[in-house]
Protein backbone atom coordinates (compact mmCIF):
# COMPACT_ATOMS: atom_id res chain seq x y z
CA UNK A 1 0.00 0.00 0.00
CA UNK A 2 2.08 2.89 1.27
CA UNK A 3 5.71 2.71 0.21
CA UNK A 4 6.96 3.84 3.60
CA UNK A 5 4.65 3.27 6.56
CA UNK A 6 4.83 6.20 8.91
CA UNK A 7 6.23 5.20 12.29
CA UNK A 8 3.54 5.10 14.96
CA UNK A 9 4.09 7.49 17.84
CA UNK A 10 2.84 7.08 21.37
CA UNK A 11 2.69 9.36 24.41
CA UNK A 12 3.96 8.17 27.77
CA UNK A 13 1.25 7.98 30.39
CA UNK A 14 3.61 9.22 33.09
CA UNK A 15 6.03 11.82 31.73
CA UNK A 16 4.22 12.61 28.45
CA UNK A 17 7.25 12.25 26.23
CA UNK A 18 6.68 11.09 22.65
CA UNK A 19 7.88 7.57 21.80
CA UNK A 20 8.06 5.83 18.45
CA UNK A 21 7.51 2.09 18.50
CA UNK A 22 7.95 -0.58 15.86
CA UNK A 23 6.39 -4.01 15.96
CA UNK A 24 8.19 -6.30 18.39
CA UNK A 25 9.39 -3.45 20.57
CA UNK A 26 8.85 -3.61 24.30
CA UNK A 27 5.97 -1.37 25.32
CA UNK A 28 7.88 0.93 27.62
CA UNK A 29 8.71 4.64 27.73
CA UNK A 30 12.29 5.32 26.64
CA UNK A 31 12.69 8.14 29.15
CA UNK A 32 11.11 6.96 32.38
CA UNK A 33 10.37 3.26 31.80
CA UNK A 34 6.66 3.67 32.39
CA UNK A 35 4.73 0.83 30.75
CA UNK A 36 1.49 2.61 29.79
CA UNK A 37 1.62 4.37 26.41
CA UNK A 38 -1.16 6.19 24.56
CA UNK A 39 -1.46 6.01 20.78
CA UNK A 40 -1.73 9.32 18.92
CA UNK A 41 -4.31 9.92 16.24
CA UNK A 42 -3.07 9.21 12.75
CA UNK A 43 -2.45 12.11 10.41
CA UNK A 44 -3.61 9.97 7.54
CA UNK A 45 -7.12 10.26 6.09
CA UNK A 46 -9.45 7.65 7.52
CA UNK A 47 -12.44 6.31 5.66
CA UNK A 48 -15.80 5.29 7.11
CA UNK A 49 -19.09 4.00 5.78
CA UNK A 50 -21.86 6.33 6.90
CA UNK A 51 -24.11 3.51 8.19
CA UNK B 1 -62.64 -17.36 -17.12
CA UNK B 2 -60.80 -16.98 -20.44
CA UNK B 3 -60.16 -13.32 -21.14
CA UNK B 4 -61.80 -12.16 -17.95
CA UNK B 5 -60.15 -9.02 -16.69
CA UNK B 6 -59.87 -8.30 -13.04
CA UNK B 7 -58.36 -4.89 -13.61
CA UNK B 8 -59.92 -2.21 -11.46
CA UNK B 9 -59.83 1.50 -12.01
CA UNK B 10 -58.67 3.05 -8.77
CA UNK B 11 -59.39 6.71 -8.10
CA UNK B 12 -57.24 9.14 -6.18
CA UNK B 13 -58.54 12.31 -4.57
CA UNK B 14 -56.04 14.65 -3.01
CA UNK B 15 -57.33 16.32 0.10
CA UNK B 16 -54.35 18.26 1.35
CA UNK B 17 -51.03 19.03 -0.25
CA UNK B 18 -47.99 20.72 1.21
CA UNK B 19 -44.32 20.34 0.33
CA UNK B 20 -43.68 17.77 3.02
CA UNK B 21 -47.18 16.55 3.80
CA UNK B 22 -50.00 15.03 1.84
CA UNK B 23 -53.37 13.47 2.56
CA UNK B 24 -55.32 11.64 -0.12
CA UNK B 25 -58.07 9.12 -0.68
CA UNK B 26 -57.50 5.97 -2.68
CA UNK B 27 -60.69 4.23 -3.78
CA UNK B 28 -61.85 1.23 -5.82
CA UNK B 29 -58.85 -0.93 -5.12
CA UNK B 30 -57.84 -3.40 -2.41
CA UNK B 31 -55.59 -3.53 0.60
CA UNK B 32 -52.81 -5.33 -1.29
CA UNK B 33 -52.43 -2.37 -3.66
CA UNK B 34 -52.70 0.20 -0.89
CA UNK B 35 -50.09 -1.60 1.19
CA UNK B 36 -47.77 -2.11 -1.79
CA UNK B 37 -47.91 1.62 -2.41
CA UNK B 38 -47.19 2.38 1.23
CA UNK B 39 -44.25 -0.01 1.36
CA UNK B 40 -42.74 1.26 -1.89
CA UNK B 41 -42.94 4.85 -0.64
CA UNK B 42 -41.07 3.93 2.54
CA UNK B 43 -38.40 1.60 1.27
CA UNK B 44 -38.02 1.63 -2.51
CA UNK B 45 -38.17 5.22 -3.68
CA UNK B 46 -34.54 6.28 -4.15
CA UNK B 47 -32.90 9.30 -2.57
CA UNK B 48 -29.33 10.52 -2.22
CA UNK B 49 -27.54 10.26 1.12
CA UNK B 50 -23.95 10.47 2.34
CA UNK B 51 -22.50 6.96 2.20
CA UNK B 52 -18.74 7.36 2.50
CA UNK B 53 -16.83 9.75 4.75
CA UNK B 54 -13.10 10.47 4.56
CA UNK B 55 -11.99 12.27 7.70
CA UNK B 56 -8.83 14.34 7.53
CA UNK B 57 -8.91 16.00 10.94
CA UNK B 58 -11.30 15.44 13.79
CA UNK B 59 -10.47 16.91 17.17
CA UNK B 60 -14.12 17.25 18.20
CA UNK B 61 -15.65 15.42 21.14
CA UNK B 62 -17.46 12.98 18.86
CA UNK B 63 -15.50 10.10 17.39
CA UNK B 64 -15.10 9.56 13.63
CA UNK B 65 -17.68 6.76 13.38
CA UNK B 66 -20.23 8.80 15.28
CA UNK B 67 -19.81 11.78 12.93
CA UNK B 68 -19.88 9.58 9.82
CA UNK B 69 -23.15 8.06 11.00
CA UNK B 70 -24.68 11.47 11.69
CA UNK B 71 -23.67 12.73 8.24
CA UNK B 72 -25.34 9.72 6.66
CA UNK B 73 -28.65 10.54 8.30
CA UNK B 74 -28.86 14.11 6.94
CA UNK B 75 -31.60 14.28 4.29
CA UNK B 76 -30.37 15.65 0.96
CA UNK B 77 -32.55 17.11 -1.79
CA UNK B 78 -33.07 14.19 -4.17
CA UNK B 79 -35.25 15.36 -7.07
CA UNK B 80 -32.55 14.00 -9.35
CA UNK B 81 -32.31 10.59 -7.66
CA UNK B 82 -34.76 8.81 -9.97
CA UNK B 83 -32.55 9.68 -12.95
CA UNK B 84 -29.27 8.89 -11.20
CA UNK B 85 -27.47 5.55 -11.28
CA UNK B 86 -26.78 3.25 -8.39
CA UNK B 87 -23.03 3.32 -7.90
CA UNK B 88 -22.97 -0.50 -8.00
CA UNK B 89 -24.18 -0.53 -11.61
CA UNK B 90 -22.47 2.62 -12.80
CA UNK B 91 -19.94 1.73 -15.49
CA UNK B 92 -18.47 5.23 -15.68
CA UNK B 93 -16.66 4.80 -12.38
CA UNK B 94 -16.36 2.56 -9.36
CA UNK B 95 -18.44 4.77 -7.10
CA UNK B 96 -15.48 6.75 -5.82
CA UNK B 97 -17.21 10.11 -6.12
CA UNK B 98 -15.49 11.18 -9.31
CA UNK B 99 -18.52 10.34 -11.41
CA UNK B 100 -21.38 12.78 -12.00
CA UNK B 101 -23.89 10.00 -12.77
CA UNK B 102 -23.85 8.23 -9.45
CA UNK B 103 -22.29 10.38 -6.74
CA UNK B 104 -22.05 13.84 -5.26
CA UNK B 105 -19.08 15.10 -3.29
CA UNK B 106 -19.30 17.19 -0.12
CA UNK B 107 -16.64 19.06 1.81
CA UNK B 108 -16.69 20.20 5.39
CA UNK B 109 -13.94 22.37 6.88
CA UNK B 110 -14.62 24.09 10.17
CA UNK B 111 -12.47 25.22 13.08
CA UNK B 112 -13.51 27.03 16.20
CA UNK B 113 -11.24 29.97 16.96
CA UNK B 114 -13.35 31.86 19.47
CA UNK B 115 -14.32 31.23 23.07
CA UNK B 116 -17.90 30.70 21.99
CA UNK B 117 -19.10 27.20 21.15
CA UNK B 118 -19.35 26.73 17.40
CA UNK B 119 -22.28 24.73 16.02
CA UNK B 120 -21.33 22.73 12.95
CA UNK B 121 -24.49 22.16 10.95
CA UNK B 122 -25.65 20.76 7.63
CA UNK B 123 -25.35 24.33 6.31
CA UNK B 124 -21.56 23.99 6.55
CA UNK B 125 -21.53 21.11 4.06
CA UNK B 126 -20.29 22.36 0.70
CA UNK B 127 -21.83 20.41 -2.16
CA UNK B 128 -20.20 19.85 -5.54
CA UNK B 129 -23.66 19.78 -7.13
CA UNK B 130 -26.15 22.58 -6.49
CA UNK B 131 -29.11 20.25 -7.09
CA UNK B 132 -28.06 18.00 -4.20
CA UNK B 133 -27.82 19.93 -0.94
CA UNK B 134 -28.86 19.31 2.66
CA UNK B 135 -32.58 19.97 2.97
CA UNK B 136 -33.67 23.42 4.01
CA UNK B 137 -35.12 23.27 7.45
CA UNK B 138 -37.89 25.88 7.34
CA UNK B 139 -37.41 28.76 9.74
CA UNK B 140 -41.09 29.55 10.27
CA UNK B 141 -41.82 26.89 12.85
CA UNK B 142 -40.46 28.09 16.17
CA UNK B 143 -41.61 25.02 18.08
CA UNK B 144 -38.49 23.01 17.25
CA UNK B 145 -34.83 23.89 16.92
CA UNK B 146 -35.34 24.64 13.24
CA UNK B 147 -34.57 28.34 13.03
CA UNK B 148 -32.94 28.13 9.64
CA UNK B 149 -29.60 27.03 11.05
CA UNK B 150 -29.66 23.57 9.55
CA UNK B 151 -29.18 20.23 11.27
CA UNK B 152 -26.49 20.27 13.94
CA UNK B 153 -23.73 17.71 13.32
CA UNK B 154 -21.35 18.48 16.21
CA UNK B 155 -20.35 21.36 18.48
CA UNK B 156 -16.76 22.62 18.68
CA UNK B 157 -14.98 24.48 21.47
CA UNK B 158 -11.94 26.71 21.00
CA UNK B 159 -9.18 24.99 19.05
CA UNK B 160 -11.23 22.03 17.88
CA UNK B 161 -11.43 21.29 14.17
CA UNK B 162 -13.31 19.09 11.74
CA UNK B 163 -12.16 18.56 8.17
CA UNK B 164 -13.62 15.89 5.91
CA UNK B 165 -14.77 14.82 2.46
CA UNK B 166 -18.04 12.95 2.08
CA UNK B 167 -19.51 11.08 -0.86
CA UNK B 168 -23.27 10.88 -1.29
CA UNK B 169 -24.80 8.08 -3.32
CA UNK B 170 -28.17 7.01 -4.56
CA UNK B 171 -29.84 4.30 -2.51
CA UNK B 172 -33.15 2.96 -1.22
CA UNK B 173 -34.67 2.65 2.22
CA UNK B 174 -34.54 -1.15 2.04
CA UNK B 175 -30.72 -0.98 2.16
CA UNK B 176 -30.56 1.59 4.94
CA UNK B 177 -33.23 3.78 6.52
CA UNK B 178 -31.15 6.90 5.79
CA UNK B 179 -32.24 6.58 2.15
CA UNK B 180 -35.94 6.50 2.99
CA UNK B 181 -37.68 9.63 1.68
CA UNK B 182 -40.67 9.03 3.94
CA UNK B 183 -40.98 10.10 7.53
CA UNK B 184 -44.31 8.31 7.87
CA UNK B 185 -46.71 6.76 5.41
CA UNK B 186 -49.94 5.40 6.83
CA UNK B 187 -53.32 4.44 5.50
CA UNK B 188 -56.60 3.70 7.23
CA UNK B 189 -59.74 2.02 6.03
CA UNK B 190 -62.60 4.44 5.69
CA UNK B 191 -65.16 3.57 8.39
CA UNK B 192 -68.78 2.95 7.51
CA UNK B 193 -70.92 3.96 10.50
CA UNK B 194 -74.58 2.97 10.85
CA UNK B 195 -76.62 4.16 13.80
CA UNK B 196 -79.75 2.18 14.64
CA UNK B 197 -82.07 5.20 14.82
CA UNK B 198 -84.95 3.37 16.53
CA UNK B 199 -82.71 2.06 19.26
CA UNK B 200 -81.00 5.44 19.61
CA UNK B 201 -84.34 7.18 20.14
CA UNK B 202 -85.04 4.84 23.06
CA UNK B 203 -82.21 6.59 24.93
CA UNK B 204 -82.74 9.68 27.05
CA UNK B 205 -80.76 12.81 26.23
CA UNK B 206 -78.63 12.13 29.28
CA UNK B 207 -77.81 8.62 28.05
CA UNK B 208 -77.04 9.88 24.56
CA UNK B 209 -74.55 12.40 25.98
CA UNK B 210 -72.94 9.66 28.05
CA UNK B 211 -72.66 7.40 25.02
CA UNK B 212 -71.27 10.18 22.78
CA UNK B 213 -68.67 10.99 25.43
CA UNK B 214 -67.57 7.34 25.64
CA UNK B 215 -65.69 7.69 22.37
CA UNK B 216 -62.04 8.66 23.02
CA UNK B 217 -62.06 10.66 19.77
CA UNK B 218 -64.82 13.06 18.73
CA UNK B 219 -66.70 10.95 16.20
CA UNK B 220 -70.28 11.71 17.31
CA UNK B 221 -72.13 14.70 18.64
CA UNK B 222 -75.69 15.64 19.53
CA UNK B 223 -77.60 17.97 17.27
CA UNK B 224 -78.51 20.94 19.53
CA UNK B 225 -81.83 21.42 17.72
CA UNK B 226 -83.20 17.93 17.14
CA UNK B 227 -81.24 16.32 20.00
CA UNK B 228 -80.38 13.46 17.69
CA UNK B 229 -77.02 11.73 17.69
CA UNK B 230 -75.09 12.49 14.53
CA UNK B 231 -71.76 11.48 13.07
CA UNK B 232 -69.53 14.55 12.89
CA UNK B 233 -66.21 12.99 11.86
CA UNK B 234 -66.23 9.32 10.84
CA UNK B 235 -62.47 9.36 10.19
CA UNK B 236 -61.76 10.30 13.79
CA UNK B 237 -62.86 6.77 14.68
CA UNK B 238 -59.81 4.69 15.49
CA UNK B 239 -61.46 1.27 15.49
CA UNK B 240 -61.22 1.20 19.28
CA UNK B 241 -64.69 -0.44 19.78
CA UNK B 242 -65.31 1.82 22.81
CA UNK B 243 -68.72 3.03 21.62
CA UNK B 244 -69.77 -0.54 20.80
CA UNK B 245 -68.76 -1.75 24.26
CA UNK B 246 -70.54 1.24 25.81
CA UNK B 247 -73.74 0.42 23.91
CA UNK B 248 -73.55 -3.15 25.17
CA UNK B 249 -72.89 -1.97 28.73
CA UNK B 250 -75.98 0.25 28.48
CA UNK B 251 -78.00 -2.79 27.46
CA UNK B 252 -78.41 -1.69 23.85
CA UNK B 253 -76.41 -4.08 21.70
CA UNK B 254 -76.74 -3.28 18.01
CA UNK B 255 -77.13 0.45 18.72
CA UNK B 256 -74.23 1.09 16.40
CA UNK B 257 -72.56 -0.87 13.64
CA UNK B 258 -69.15 0.15 12.36
CA UNK B 259 -67.45 -1.63 9.51
CA UNK B 260 -64.32 -0.81 7.50
CA UNK B 261 -64.89 -0.19 3.80
CA UNK B 262 -62.60 -2.73 2.15
CA UNK B 263 -61.91 -0.66 -0.96
CA UNK B 264 -61.41 2.87 0.40
CA UNK B 265 -58.22 4.09 1.99
CA UNK B 266 -57.14 7.37 3.47
CA UNK B 267 -53.41 7.92 3.11
CA UNK B 268 -51.19 10.25 5.09
CA UNK B 269 -47.71 10.87 3.68
CA UNK B 270 -44.99 12.82 5.44
CA UNK B 271 -41.74 13.43 3.60
CA UNK B 272 -38.30 14.01 5.11
CA UNK B 273 -37.83 16.83 2.62
CA UNK B 274 -35.62 14.80 0.27
CA UNK B 275 -38.42 14.81 -2.29
CA UNK B 276 -41.76 16.60 -2.14
CA UNK B 277 -44.64 14.51 -0.81
CA UNK B 278 -46.44 14.74 -4.17
CA UNK B 279 -43.32 13.63 -6.04
CA UNK B 280 -42.84 10.79 -3.56
CA UNK B 281 -46.24 9.38 -4.50
CA UNK B 282 -45.55 9.75 -8.25
CA UNK B 283 -42.14 8.11 -7.90
CA UNK B 284 -43.60 5.23 -5.90
CA UNK B 285 -46.18 4.53 -8.61
CA UNK B 286 -43.42 4.62 -11.22
CA UNK B 287 -41.38 2.07 -9.26
CA UNK B 288 -44.39 -0.16 -8.69
CA UNK B 289 -44.95 -0.14 -12.46
CA UNK B 290 -41.32 -1.10 -13.10
CA UNK B 291 -41.69 -4.02 -10.70
CA UNK B 292 -44.85 -5.18 -12.45
CA UNK B 293 -43.09 -4.94 -15.83
CA UNK B 294 -40.41 -7.29 -14.54
CA UNK B 295 -43.03 -9.81 -13.51
CA UNK B 296 -44.90 -9.52 -16.79
CA UNK B 297 -41.78 -10.05 -18.88
CA UNK B 298 -40.75 -13.12 -16.93
CA UNK B 299 -44.15 -14.75 -17.23
CA UNK B 300 -44.83 -14.26 -20.95
CA UNK B 301 -41.65 -15.30 -22.64
CA UNK B 302 -39.12 -18.03 -22.19
CA UNK B 303 -36.52 -15.84 -23.90
CA UNK B 304 -36.74 -13.40 -21.05
CA UNK B 305 -35.28 -16.08 -18.80
CA UNK B 306 -31.80 -14.74 -19.43
CA UNK B 307 -32.81 -11.35 -18.13
CA UNK B 308 -35.08 -12.36 -15.31
CA UNK B 309 -33.97 -15.94 -14.80
CA UNK B 310 -34.40 -16.20 -11.08
CA UNK B 311 -37.72 -14.39 -10.98
CA UNK B 312 -39.00 -16.39 -13.98
CA UNK B 313 -38.15 -19.65 -12.27
CA UNK B 314 -39.83 -18.41 -9.14
CA UNK B 315 -42.99 -17.47 -11.01
CA UNK B 316 -43.24 -20.96 -12.50
CA UNK B 317 -42.84 -22.43 -9.04
CA UNK B 318 -39.25 -23.57 -9.62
Amino acid sequence: MDPLPEPVSYLCGDCGVENTLKSGDVIQCRDCGYRILYKKRTRRIVQYEAR
Amino acid sequence: MEGASYARMPRVKIRELKDDYMKFELRDTDASVANALRRVMISEVPTVAIDLVEIEVNSSVLNDEFIAHRLGLIPLTSERAMAMRFSRDCDACDGDGQCEYCSVEFHLRVKCITDQTLDVSSKDLISSDHTVTPVDVPGGDASIESDGRGIIIVKLRRGQELRLRAIARKGIGKDHAKWSPAATVTFMYEPDIHINEDLMESLTLEEKKEWVDSSPTRVFDIDPVTQQVMVVDPEAYSYDDEVIKKAEAMGKPGLIEITAKQDSFIFTVESTGAVKASQLLLNSIEILKQKLDAVRLSEDTVEADDQFGELGAHMRGG
